[in-house]
Parts: C-alpha cells; sequence; structure tokens
C-alpha cells in the first residue's frame, strides 16, 4: 500500500444563508494515494464541487466556510494554513482543471502568458525560461506547433485546445494533486477522448495522483481506480470502481448506475424504459430532520430510514456504504 | 397508433442553410441535407458541435430561414408558407428547448405559459383552454395546482416538463426535441428520457430529436443520421447504424463514448485534431483531415450519400473496403 497523500477527516463545509448556517458538506473522509485516479460521484449539489474548492482552500469566505474537520496534505492542514502557505500549495502541490474552459482563461492574455504567470509564480524562473516552459507545456498536451499556438488567445482556439491549456496550466508545476471537476462536459465525445487518453498519459509520466469529479458513470469506469458517491453533502458509498459499476449497494448508487441508457451494439427494436429515481435532491436547508436523506426518494425506505441516518458502514473488503438494509433487515 | 399507411410527418430535402458573413464568407452551417420522418417515429440527428444538427431542427420548425431547399409538413412547404398559412403549420411543429432556465419566461406563471400557445393559435373557449392546461400539467406529470407558480419555483426536470407542455399544447404532429435533456442531471434525464417515449407510444407524436449524446439517441430513436460539418454522413435505422456502422466518423464517435463495461478500453478508433472551420470548408470529404482511413482520393472529391443496404446510407469512398469492416 502506498502512502496517503491526501487526508480529509470528517470534513464540514457550512454557509451562511438567511434561514441560518447550513451544512453543505458533512462526516465527510476520504484517503488518496500517490498516483491513484478517485471519482467523485454525484447530482449538482450534493457537495462534490465544493468539496474540490475546500482541497485548495478556496471556499469562498464569507459565506461559506470548512467548519469542521482537516485535510492533510502529507501531513500538512490546509485548512488552518495560512494564505501564503496557500498560495505555495495551489499550483504546486494541488492544482485544479475547471469544468468551463470558455470562462476560465483570461481573454486578454495569450495563453502562452497564461502559462508562463503560473510557471513564474512558482519557480521565479525568468520571462524567458517561463516562456520556454510554457512552449515546452503546450507540447506535452498535444498541441501542434505550439510555438505558434503560445502568441495566441483563447478565443482562437477550439474548446478541446483550450480544455489543454487548461491542463497545461495545471500541470505546469507538476503538481502532486490533479482535481478535474467535470473537465469534458463542455467538450465533444471525440475530443473528450483525446482529453483522456492525455490525462492517462500524463499520469504515467508525472505520476500525480487524480480526482475527477463527473456525473458520467462511463467516464468513471473509464478512468478511475476508487469512487466515492455523494448525496446531500454527505458520502454515502465508496469503494473499488469494478464493484461499484457492477455490486452497487447503496440504492441511491444502484439508481445512478442504471438509469443512464447504455450505448449498445446490437440494440433492440423496442427498448426498456428506463430506471428511474423519483423526485429531485433534497436543498442543504431541507435537511434538519435526523433520517437518511435519501429516503423519500428510495423505493426501499423503511421505519427506521425515516427516523435515524445510517452510518457509513464497512460492507465488502474496502467498500463502505451507508444504508440500513445493509446491516438492518426491515421488520 | 395504428396508421394504414406509414405516413410520412416531415420530409426535408436539399436543405440548404447558409450564413453570410460581413466580409463575404459565408458560414455552410447546413449543406443540403435530406430525411424523413415516419409519423409515430422519432429521427434523431447525432453530431458534434459545429455540425449543423441545431441549425437544421430549427429551419425545419422556420425558426431560422433557409438558403434552399423544401420542408413538407404534410402538404405544405414551411420554408415558402407565409401569414396565416405559417401559423397554421406551426400548430403540427412544436419545439423543446435545451436549457429549460433560458426557455421559459421567469416573469410568466407556468400554466400561463403552456396556455399561450392555445391563446396564440386562437383554440378554443377561455374555459377550455383552461381545462387543456390541466390535461397537459396531468400529461406530463406535474400536478394542475403548479399552474400558478413561477418558474424558479421548479427544479430542472419539472422545468422541463413545462416546456414539453407548452410543445404539446396545440396537438402537433411533430415535436423538435433540441437536446432536451442535456443540461438536466443523470437521475433527471432518466425521467424526461421516458417520459418523452410514454407521450410517443400514448399520442402518436414524431420527434425530431437532436442531440450529441448517442446512448440517448439510440434509446429514443427509430432512424438515425449522422452530421459532420453540415452533412449527412451516414444515415439507417437504429439497428443499421449501431450493428454496422459504415462511415469512419460514426465509428468513431462510437467508440469515443466512455463506456461502463471496462474491458472494452483499446478497441477504439481514434480522431486527431478538431473538425474544420464551416466558413473554409476543404475541397474533398470533410472529414478527411481526421479520418484515421483517408486515401488521397478522399480529399480531392467529395463522396455522395449513397444507399448500401435496405434503408441504411453512407458517404464514404472506402465504405465497401475490408479495412473498414468492424470486428466484433
Amino acid at each position: 500500500m502506498t502512502q496517503n497523500l491526501l487526508s480529509v477527516q470528517d470534513l464540514e463545509i457550512s454557509f451562511r444563508t438567511a434561514a441560518g448556517e447550513v451544512q453543505v458538506v458533512r462526516d465527510l473522509s476520504f484517503e488518496l494515494a500517490q498516483g491513484e485516479v478517485l471519482g467523485i460521484v454525484g447530482e449538482s449539489g450534493c457537495g462534490k464541487s465544493i468539496t474540490a474548492l475546500s482541497l485548495l482552500g478556496l471556499v469562498p469566505n464569507p459565506p461559506g466556510r470548512v467548519s469542521k474537520g482537516r485535510i492533510l496534505l502529507e501531513g500538512e492542514d490546509i485548512v488552518t494554513a495560512s494564505e501564503r502557505r496557500l498560495r505555495q500549495i495551489r499550483g504546486n502541490d494541488i492544482s485544479m482543471v475547471f469544468q468551463e474552459p470558455m470562462t476560465s482563461l483570461n481573454p486578454v492574455y495569450s495563453v502562452g502568458e497564461q502559462i508562463a504567470e503560473t510557471a513564474r509564480a512558482h519557480f521565479n524562473s525568468s520571462r524567458s525560461e517561463a516562456w520556454e516552459r510554457a512552449i515546452e507545456m503546450l507540447q506535452l498536451v498535444g498541441i501542434p506547433s505550439p510555438e505558434r499556438r503560445a502568441h495566441e488567445f483563447p478565443h482562437q482556439l477550439s474548446g478541446g485546445m483550450r480544455q489543454r491549456v487548461m491542463i497545461a496550466i495545471a500541470l505546469v508545476c507538476e503538481p502532486k494533486v490533479l482535481i478535474a471537476d467535470e473537465p469534458t462536459t463542455a467538450l465533444d465525445v471525440t475530443v473528450q477522448a483525446q482529453i483522456f487518453d492525455l490525462f492517462r498519459d500524463l499520469q504515467h509520466k508525472i505520476g500525480a495522483a487524480i480526482i475527477l469529479i463527473t456525473h458520467d458513470i462511463g467516464v468513471v469506469a473509464q478512468m478511475t481506480d476508487r469512487v466515492i458517491v455523494m448525496y446531500a453533502g454527505r458520502k454515502i458509498e465508496e469503494g473499488p470502481v469494478s464493484a461499484f459499476i457492477t455490486d452497487p449497494r447503496h440504492p441511491y448508487t444502484r439508481g445512478l448506475v442504471n438509469c443512464i441508457p447504455r450505448l449498445s451494439l446490437d440494440p433492440s427494436d423496442d427498448p426498456e424504459p428506463l430506471f428511474e429515481i423519483p423526485g429531485v435532491v433534497p436543498s442543504p436547508s431541507d435537511l434538519s430532520l435526523p433520517r437518511c436523506a435519501f429516503a423519500p426518494r428510495c423505493r426501499n425506505a423503511f421505519a427506521l430510514c425515516l427516523e435515524k441516518s445510517p452510518p457509513l458502514l464497512p460492507v465488502a473488503e474496502g467498500r463502505a456504504a451507508a444504508c440500513w438494509l445493509e446491516t438492518e433487515k426491515p421488520g | 397508433m395504428n396508421t394504414q399507411v406509414p405516413a410520412t410527418a416531415l420530409c426535408v430535402s436539399d436543405l440548404v442553410v447558409h450564413f453570410p458573413l460581413s466580409d463575404g464568407k459565408v458560414v455552410h452551417a447546413v449543406d443540403g441535407i435530406s430525411f424523413e420522418v415516419p409519423v409515430g417515429t422519432a429521427f434523431g440527428l447525432v453530431g458534434e458541435s459545429g455540425s449543423g444538427k441545431t441549425t437544421a431542427a430549427l429551419a425545419c420548425a422556420r425558426l431560422v430561414e433557409a438558403t434552399s431547399g423544401t420542408v413538407q409538413l404534410g402538404d405544405i412547404d414551411i420554408t415558402q408558407a407565409t401569414g396565416n398559412a405559417l401559423r397554421e403549420a406551426r400548430r403540427d411543429i412544436q419545439v423543446v428547448f435545451q436549457d429549460p432556465f433560458s426557455s421559459l419566461n421567469p416573469r410568466e406563471r407556468a400554466g400561463s405559459i403552456v396556455r399561450r400557445p392555445l391563446d396564440l393559435m386562437r383554440i378554443g373557449t377561455p374555459a377550455e383552454r383552461e381545462r387543456r392546461v390541466d390535461d397537459l400539467f396531468a400529461t406530463v406529470g406535474l400536478r394542475p395546482e403548479q399552474k400558478t407558480l413561477f418558474p424558479h419555483q421548479f427544479s430542472g426536470g419539472q422545468r422541463q416538463r413545462i416546456g414539453i407542455a407548452r410543445a404539446l399544447a396545440t396537438n402537433p404532429r411533430l415535436i423538435v426535441c433540441d437536446e432536451p435533456v442535456s443540461a438536466l442531471d443523470v437521475a433527471i434525464q432518466a425521467q424526461i428520457l421516458n417520459l418523452l417515449a410514454r407521450l410517443k407510444r400514448e399520442l402518436g407524436l414524431s420527434y425530431l430529436f437532436i442531440s450529441h449524446d448517442l446512448a440517448v439517441v439510440q434509446h429514443l430513436c427509430e432512424r438515425i443520421a449522422v452530421m459532420y460539418l453540415g452533412q449527412i454522413v451516414e444515415i439507417g435505422s437504429r439497428q443499421e447504424i449501431f450493428r454496422k456502422p459504415m462511415h469512419p466518423y460514426t465509428m468513431a464517435l462510437i467508440s469515443a463514448v466512455p463506456s461502463t463495461d471496462m474491458d472494452t478500453a483499446d478497441t477504439r478508433i481514434r480522431v486527431k485534431g478538431d473538425p474544420p472551420s464551416p466558413i473554409s470548408l476543404p475541397p474533398g470529404c470533410r472529414f478527411a483531415g481526421r479520418c484515421p482511413y483517408a486515401v488521397p482520393r478522399c480529399s480531392e472529391s467529395l463522396p455522395e450519400l449513397v444507399t448500401r443496404d435496405g434503408s441504411h446510407s453512407v458517404a464514404c469512398f472506402r465504405a465497401d473496403e475490408p479495412e473498414l469492416q468492424i470486428k466484433r
């Protein structure tokens, strides 16, 4: 077992609202080993993106704050780190590729300058060294004629190229952890396939651990080693990716895996209706009751589910789920 | 719905939509496409961004003007209709848009949004319209009491249901669905896709369904056309397209979909680069620059859409060659 690079312990993130403080992430703990690809899955509003931001010390404060818990990067707590120290960690140790390459790049600087800026901030390198480095990075992420492209502005590049530039910026300091928040949702499938090939390739070359946030079960299956499923701010299931796909334990996970239409190479004339998870994700302020947050949408809910929220318990080697059906039988 | 003859809900022939630019250049958004949508079926147009699928769909509802070609809806050519004839034709063709957040007026109540097409077309008395709105709410799985709420009081999935109810209001023959589920969460997508499938079955509706998601199109559509840079490169039944794709672009699209089956990783066809710009098109096959099977001939002349077997047509010079036969 490799040493754990990142360890999140009992994380709670709260936001102040007109109705008082609400918790958008609760009791979240997970570990990330060197070179591992961890998937975080869930519907919008389940707390996955804010968790990613917290790993970089970027929870917008106010109104948000990390109200409990620790985030240890090689033993150092990010929650209590100073802003000055955080600036060193961001980019250098942990970096992030955002969802929307159109809005995450600065439209008035050339892409070369934007990559070089990161290199200069962290390595104190000269302008010309940093520029060289930017061109090297563009080459690494597979942009043709990087010397010319480095002078171009974001609007001159296609969506796939822009996302490559984002990845180049994220990787310029060879971070230990790369967080990718829905990195390909804005891209076409053929370009998405290219970006994921690139991720795999770079992971071999640089050896970074990757946290991949997505709602696409196919992407999870192809890219990750281990998966965390989040619902209403909590981790409700965790395990190796193969178990997640073939034998999901939590009814929500089962719903997520089964509700997507799967591409078949031998489609039938009359496809079965898709599995539906009824209802919608509860808003964080609706979670004051002690019940299981998924109970109102769950087909298998029984009395206990409405009384107490189930704890996350081991269900098999390396797997855990938070569901009373795993431990208590409906009576 | 049982019809004696398989009637056609929509017949598009040689549709061209060009957008002139100020510098005299032209965006070739849709460049001569033809297809038919039989009554009671869903026809899927798939392709990546910039392939012209949305422009083609909007031209079918006359929300953009066609440069040439015809769109036959019943006995009316919707590209030429004017005044009352156009208004009448639009009863029969309605649109469900991609983004349920921006396609509903935020200051209008849900009931009034759904009633609006009836008001505009002057269908029924006010009391009949109200009853129809109640029915429509029930049909799409909303409660009639929710009529008085505003769009922001609904979730994304419910908003898309409002959009669908509005499209159903005039009892159209055909609904153009432009990426109706791509802005929704995965769990909600299933609800909306099941709703669309049920409406098709129960009301005998036809769909022109636009999507970039092959799995979604496969699930809902009987016939599928694959578009690339304004042209249809392959068209066929659901089985023909997925059992035996013949165009290298279709093959690449299918193999680029991340599969939940974890063993299939590397029998893929990879394409390089991005599509060329629809302003300065290459002379030959538009896919040649990215195609792993391209030969010199491909960049010299444009292959035509040729019927290979049954209702399956493909625009590729090499479609018959053994190198392109996929191995399963």
